[in-house]
This record gives structure tokens, C-alpha cells and sequence, in this order.
């Protein structure tokens, strides 16, 4: 998944906790594999490769509704949240922190856009060479939802779950109390504030590790497909939810709304707390 | 703690999309606590009975019963494990009933009236605690009732326990009134003076989760009556002692992802020791609207007669009876229900026609003239504050 996974399960029985631990690991490597763009052989990386030849891929449901969902995303963020517009990541090297060229992302442009793929029942297909199809933010959700309901199957009632910085709960701690879980300041300073969760997830978007500052401008990861430039979003959102699928997704088309994320976060209902790029703390998670 | 929220339309769309995958499909876990807010609740329905056709009275007011109802009502939690509730109802009727059948100069059954409009008004109170612990609930109520010509005081218990990681809930409930009649001397002779009767109820009944989108219950009810059982603004009106009664209920909710609504059936049969026995369906389509909810519903009703019933009375009979009531007959009602969230309020409303007839039964019987149609409507308003 690309990121730390910590697992917490109270149970009783000691070796049932390893042997659940496994099964987890079991199935999060299975996710990776299904859906990783880094593996050639997922399924992801034969939609790519597929792109432009005109073949179709046949979807399973699990894939199939991770793709409903992704184009439901686009349709409710204005067409800012796009599966399609990783390939953008080719005129900005992050890592490098050099600033991409505007030659470099006028050519990349027309590889972006949900609109242009084609789903016809349960086949999805890339019509243009070069277009991708990126997962990795959903199913990195996904994962940690469906890693609960496997420990929720084998009778498990009470377990955390926590990837990259979301985290998602199953029932209460052992002791009975909610599992109280510290939202993390951006710069690495000290907690902003504790929740307690149960039964719910808490997800965190943000750019705050991945930002390129050139010319005393700070430009931002989260890319605007239409255009192919940073937005000017916020440092982190965090959001909570019964789910980590859902409550990931309110929170990085947060980041992707920049100036109109806290309307977008108020219109969802659900508890939030944003860090903006000045580093300011807001939201109903700080008043509750 | 943080409590989520009603999910906002986009969050109850995602879901809708997610539930096809068995993660998305939890069956939520409650814990059984006392609502978290007051509510206060105020509701007005008109209930008005179309006239008597002219062809089926033979003498007095064609205008049968309109009735007002107004409720309030109020629910609150008592510190964590209770709560406590205050129902109150206003009746207000006005108009005729029928009084006898009898065979009018055709040779044909006819209805003579009531003389003049009643006018009659009977205010209900309620009180209800409850008590909540983490797997169930229990509840104490006592009502109490009065208008003019009659009275009643009742009490009752119920409780309920979830079970199987609260995808079960049993319930049962006792209850027992005594009613005194004491019929008005007005323009409708009457027979007696004061009487009692007395009433006992008892209720069984499961809900079973079947799946984050399906509910099934089942319910079983028995109850018993002693004591004066006749109506006494009935001139041929002279029932039995005692009445025991059962019905058997059940019903089922489904969610329709795809729909946004949900398809809820409903069955009762109900028999009794009076000889009558009758079946009743409901189907209902609850529809989430973009901000509010839609339920059109269809319900079948048919009944047969009780034993002693007649279309003309037999008054050589131990026990006869020419109450409409009491025939065979088939009724059918056409409604919807309406309603709409505004921040802390919810408005309701509502609307059904009903409309009955000897034909369309499943039983024979003799056809009572009396049989009646009506227009009901309400409209509810219910606010919810910490």
C-alpha cells in the first residue's frame, strides 16, 4: 500500500490474534497485487497497458464498484477528483522538487479526463494510448474497510486498524472504551486533537510531505486535471466516518476544492478539521 | 464521543454505491439508549365518513361521522437509562351513527339513523416511563380516557431485548383496562345505565435483521374482554359476555439500493370467538425523494361476519347484531405519506380513501347497508432539540 500498517486487535485469545494478523497482511498484499499500477501484473497495469489497442477489461464487482465509485467522486467534485490524472505525475517529479513545464503538461492534458473512459456493463476501457487509471488513493481506503469486516467475520468485535494515517475502528477497546486516536499535526509537532472512535474510520489527505516551493511559491501534489497545475488547497483535511473509503474521499476532494474546502466539508456532514497552508487549525473536530 | 450525523445526500449516495460489497454491508450495532434529545411532536387528522347513500336510509340524518383529532406529544430522556413521555389526545366527533336496519318499502335492508348530530369530545392521557439497558428496554404506561359517556383507565407493560449481536429484538407486552359506559339519555333511547368492562392483552413478537438491507417481523397477539360488550346506541345491539381474540402479524422492509426506496409488506389475520375472522395486506413503497420521503401504500381488508350478526337483526336470537361492523366485507384503502426533514422539525403528511363493500370480500354474508367510506388526512409537525 505504499505506507506503515499497524494493526491493533482485543481479543482474548493471544494466538488467534496472530493468526488474524496474518490473514489481514494476507489480504492487503492481495489488494496490492490486485491494484497496484507498480505491478505489471494487477489488474490496474492491464487496463493501462490496454490503453489506446481498443480492448476492454472485464471487471469483478469489488473492481467494478471501486470504479462507480471513483466516477460518482467525479461527478460530485466537479470533475477535480479524477482517477485519470496520474499521468500528469510525469511533468512533476516531486521527489526531484523541480517545477514542471508548461510544454511538458499541455502534451499530458488530453490524456486526463473520466469522461473519456468507456464503461459499457462490466468492462471498463481506455480509449486513448497513454491514458492511466490510478487506484492507489481508493484502494489504500478500501483496504483498511474491508481488512475490519475480514476480523469482523472471523467474530472479531473489537480491532484498529491503521494505514499511511487513516484509521478505522471495529467496536470499542477491550476495556470498553473508545479507541482514542491522536490526529497528527502536519509539520511533526505535537497532536492537534484526540478522537474517540467507534465503530468509524478517520482519514487524512493532505500534501503537507510533498510540496515544491520554487521562487518563494509553494506548489502543492494535488493536481487540478484540468488545467495540470497544483491547487492551492489546504495542508492536511482529516475527516471522520463510519467508513475510511468514504471519509478518504470527502477529505481529498477537500484538498482538491482549496478555497472551497470548507464548504465542501460542511456540506458532507461529517466531522472535519483542516490544516491550512498557513498552518491554521478549523473545523468541528476542534470545537467537539 | 462523536456521533455521526444522518448521512448528507452525497455520503447516502456513496453508500448506496458501496453496498453492493459485503465491507460496506455491517449490520450497525446498537446499543439500546434513551433517545439522545426531546421530542415534541403536535398532529391534526380529519377523519370524514361519506353520507349514507340515499337508497340505503330510511329515516334520519344522511351525514355520517366526522371526526377531529388533535395529539400532542412530548419524549424526553431522564438521566442515561430512561425516559419519559406525555401523550395527549383531543376527539371531537360530530354526526350520525346508524341506529337499527331495518326493511324498507322496496323489501330491501335500509339504515335508520341516528336522530340528530352527536357532538362528542374525549380527551386521552398518556404517560409512559421507560427504562434502557444495554441490550434491551422496558416501558410502564398508564392512559387514561373520558368523554361524556364513557371512561377508561388502562396499564401497560412491555419489553424489549436485542439479541445474536442485535440482529434480533424480542418484544412482549401485557396490558389491562376497565372501561365504564355510561350512556347519554338523549335523543337515541338507551337501555342501560352504567356498565363495565374489563380487558386484558397480551403480545409476543420478533424482529429479525435479515441484512443491512432487510427487516422481517413476526408478532403474536392475545386479548380478552368481559363484560358489557354491546353498543349501547344500537337499538338491536345484544352481544356476548366475553370476547377473546387473536391475530398473527407479519411483515417485512426491504431496501432497493438501485431505487433509493424501500418495499415493506405487511400481513395480519385476526379471529375471535364471535365467529369472525378477517385477513389484512398492506404493501408500501417508501421513496427517498432528493430531501424528503414518499410512501404510497395499498392495503386490502376482508372480514367475516360474526356469528350472531344479520343484516336485519334477529331479536329472537340470544345474541344478534345489525352493526356494520360486525358483516362481511371487503375494504380497500388508497394513501400516502409524506415527509420532509427542516433542520430540528419534521413535517408529515398524509392522506388515505377508503372504501368498503359486501362484493368485495373473500367471505358470503348479508350485506349491511351501513357499510361506510371515508377521507382521512393529517398533518404532524415534530421538533427534536437537545
Amino acid at each position: 500500500m505504499g505506507g506503515p500498517a499497524r494493526l491493533a486487535i482485543d481479543s482474548a485469545n493471544a494466538s488467534k490474534h496472530e493468526h488474524m494478523a496474518l490473514g489481514v497482511d494476507n489480504l492487503l498484499k492481495q489488494l496490492e497485487r490486485r491494484y497496484s499500477r507498480y505491478d505489471p501484473t494487477s489488474l490496474v497495469s492491464l487496463i493501462n497497458a490496454r490503453a489506446g489497442s481498443g480492448e476492454a477489461t472485464e471487471l469483478d464487482t469489488e473492481a467494478e464498484t471501486l470504479f462507480d465509485l471513483a466516477g460518482q467522486l467525479w461527478e460530485a467534485s466537479d470533475g477535480l477528483f479524477d482517477i485519470t490524472s496520474g499521468v500528469l505525475r510525469r511533468a512533476w517529479d516531486f521527489r526531484m522538487g523541480s517545477i514542471a513545464d508548461p510544454e511538458r503538461i499541455e502534451a499530458l492534458l488530453p490524456l486526463v479526463g473520466w469522461q473519456h473512459v468507456e464503461r459499457l456493463g462490466n468492462t471498463i476501457r481506455l480509449p486513448v494510448a497513454g491514458m492511466e487509471i490510478d487506484l492507489g488513493g481508493l484502494v489504500k481506503e478500501y483496504a483498511a474497510d474491508a481488512a475490519l469486516q475480514f476480523l469482523r467475520d472471523c467474530n472479531i468485535e473489537s480491532a484498529m486498524i491503521e494505514l499511511a494515517g487513516d484509521v478505522a475502528t471495529l467496536g470499542r477497546q477491550a476495556s470498553g472504551q473508545p479507541w482514542q486516536i491522536a490526529i497528527q499535526a502536519p509539520d511533526g509537532g505535537p497532536p492537534i486533537r484526540a478522537v474517540s472512535l467507534v465503530d468509524a474510520a478517520v482519514a487524512t489527505s493532505g500534501d503537507y510531505a510533498r510540496r515544491i516551493t520554487h521562487n518563494g511559491h509553494t506548489y502543492g501534489h494535488f493536481l487540478d486535471p484540468m488545467t495540470g497545475w497544483p491547487v492551492s488547497g489546504p495542508s492536511s483535511v482529516t475527516v471522520i466516518d463510519q467508513h475510511c473509503l468514504t471519509a478518504g474521499a470527502v477529505a481529498t476532494i477537500a484538498c482538491l476544492k482549496a478555497g472551497l474546502a470548507d464548504h465542501w466539508l460542511n456540506a458532507s456532514g461529517l466531522p472535519w478539521l483542516m490544516i491550512d497552508a498557513q498552518g491554521k487549525a478549523s473545523g468541528p473536530i476542534l470545537e467537539g | 464521543m462523536n456521533r455521526l450525523p444522518p448521512p448528507s445526500p452525497l455520503l447516502r449516495s456513496l453508500g448506496r454505491t458501496l453496498a453492493v460489497l459485503p465491507t460496506y454491508q455491517a449490520i450497525p450495532a446498537w446499543s439500546d439508549a434513551p433517545p439522545a434529545f426531546t421530542e415534541v411532536g403536535l398532529r391534526y387528522s380529519r377523519y370524514s365518513e361519506d353520507s349514507i347513500a340515499q337508497d340505503k336510509v330510511i329515516f334520519g340524518d344522511r351525514d355520517r361521522y366526522d371526526i377531529d383529532v388533535t395529539q400532542l406529544w412530548i419524549e424526553a430522556p431522564v438521566g442515561s437509562a430512561w425516559s419519559v413521555a406525555l401523550d395527549v389526545q383531543n376527539d371531537y366527533q360530530t354526526g350520525a351513527s346508524p341506529w337499527f336496519v331495518g326493511i324498507n318499502q322496496e323489501g330491501q335492508p335500509g339504515v335508520i339513523m341516528s336522530g340528530a348530530s352527536i357532538q362528542d369530545n374525549r380527551v386521552e392521557v398518556g404517560v409512559t416511563t421507560r427504562y434502557f439497558w444495554a441490550d434491551g428496554n422496558a416501558g410502564f404506561n398508564v392512559t387514561h380516557s373520558d368523554e361524556d359517556d364513557y371512561e377508561a383507565i388502562a396499564m401497560a407493560l412491555d419489553a424489549s431485548w436485542n439479541t445474536s449481536s442485535d440482529a434480533r429484538t424480542w418484544t412482549v407486552a401485557v396490558s389491562s383496562s376497565r372501561d365504564t359506559v355510561n350512556p347519554t339519555h338523549g335523543v337515541i333511547p338507551v337501555f342501560i345505565d352504567e356498565e363495565k368492562l374489563d380487558t386484558q392483552s397480551g403480545y409476543f413478537g420478533v424482529s429479525q435483521i435479515l441484512s443491512r438491507t432487510a427487516v422481517m417481523r413476526f408478532g403474536l397477539n392475545y386479548t380478552y374482554s368481559e363484560g358489557y360488550l354491546s353498543d349501547p346506541y344500537k337499538f338491536n345491539d345484544a352481544r356476548p359476555g366475553t370476547h377473546e381474540r387473536i391475530a398473527l402479524s407479519a411483515g417485512i422492509r426491504q431496501f432497493l439500493i438501485n431505487a433509493d426506496a424501500s418495499l415493506q409488506a405487511d400481513y395480519r389475520y385476526y379471529a375471535d370467538s364471535w365467529g369472525s375472522d378477517s385477513h389484512t395486506l398492506e404493501l408500501a413503497w417508501a421513496q427517498n425523494l432528493s430531501a424528503s420521503l414518499l410512501t404510497p401504500y395499498i392495503r386490502y381488508y376482508t372480514q367475516r361476519q360474526a356469528d350472531f350478526y344479520n343484516v336485519v337483526a334477529d331479536r329472537a336470537a340470544r345474541f344478534y347484531a345489525d352493526d356494520y361492523r360486525l358483516s362481511s366485507y371487503g375494504a380497500i384503502t388508497l394513501g400516502a405519506r409524506w415527509s420532509v426533514a427542516i433542520g430540528d422539525w419534521t413535517l408529515e403528511l398524509e392522506a388515505e380513501r377508503y372504501q368498503s363493500d359486501a362484493d368485495w370480500g373473500l367471505y358470503d354474508g348479508e350485506a349491511a347497508p351501513a357499510l361506510v367510506d371515508f377521507w382521512r388526512a393529517a398533518i404532524a409537525a415534530t421538533w427534536r432539540f437537545d
